[in-house]
């Protein structure tokens, strides 16, 4: 159980970064720069990968 | 649809290709017949579980509910595997070695006792495969190629079969960084998509979005891999 668990959502800052960038890009989605959303969601996860590689 | 038979295929195939490490450990010592009972035992259990999320997934009915949870499960397993992916090429953490995974698992005591070993083959292939699983369910739902992709990650097994049966010892030469870096991409630029569309998103040139996606994590994933080394040098 422990295994699907880890294989569905990974460790708890995996989970926490991709949190983050998906309700960052549904506050942008509610903005006047909502067309804007499709470029800032694969940005954030950018920055998300290179935080969870360093870290 | 070929998009989703490549991811599936690739992601199949580096971790068959763990699981072949694991098996092989075990059947040199317990022999092939009960090693490979227990890899059959546990592609069961995972094809019990490829139906069953299948069918629990297709009982949802409101489209935009299945999209959302299928995109954000693709971005917690692509962004997972990209992390990883660049780390390792950048050197930040060592690349996984077959031949080291092999020596460790014959370096262990269990490996000797029949029912011990039994297990380690049972749940080094489940646990390798539940990764396998989740591509073949969340891409074959959302695009109703369920069946499409299964065939592809059991093609991916035929093939590591085939492989193993004429190497006979780890298939350590397989790219595994770069097929997972690729894979990677391609899990992020399907989350990506399928999440933003359920939030009601219309993505300009709509399907064709995803390859720029694509390209996108690509050209990121490779940037802060060159970045990363650059500053380790």
């Amino acid at each position: 159980m422990r295994a699907l668990i880890k294989t569905l959502i990974g460790d708890k800052r995996n989970f926490f970064t991709a949190a983050i960038c998906i309700l960052i890009a549904v506050i942008v989605l509610h903005t006047r720069a909502a067309p804007l959303t499709g470029l800032a969601l694969p940005l954030m996860l950018l920055c998300g990968a290179a935080y969870l590689a360093k870290h | 649809m070929i998009g989703v038979l490549a991811a599936t295929f690739l992601t199949a195939s580096v971790e068959w290709v763990e699981a072949y490490t694991i098996v092989l450990a075990v059947a040199l010592s317990i022999g092939w017949r009960r090693a490979l009972n227990a890899a059959l035992a546990a592609i069961a259990v995972l094809a019990i579980l490829t139906t069953a999320g299948s069918l629990l997934l297709t009982r949802i009915g409101d489209l935009a509910v299945l999209q959302f949870l299928v995109g954000v499960f693709l971005i917690l397993f692509g962004l997972r595997w990209f992390a990883k992916a660049i780390a390792r090429g950048a050197g930040l953490k060592s690349l996984h070695d077959e031949n080291q995974e092999f020596a460790e698992l014959r370096a262990m005591p269990e490996i000797n006792d029949s029912r011990a070993a039994w297990a380690i083959a049972f749940n080094g292939v489940l646990l390798e495969g539940l990764e396998v699983w989740l591509i073949v369910v969340a891409l074959g739902v959302q695009t109703h190629h369920t069946i499409a992709a299964a065939s592809a990650a059991l093609a991916a097994l035929l093939v590591v079969i085939l492989a193993g049966f004429l190497v006979r010892k780890p298939l350590a030469r397989v790219p595994e960084n770069t097929i997972k870096f690729t894979v990677a991409c391609g899990i992020l630029a399907f989350g990506t998509f399928w999440t933003l569309q359920s939030l009601g998103y219309a993505w300009p040139f709509a399907d064709a979005a995803l390859f720029a996606l694509f390209a996108f994590n690509i050209l990121g994933g490779l940037t802060l891999t060159a970045l990363f080394k650059k500053r380790l040098a």
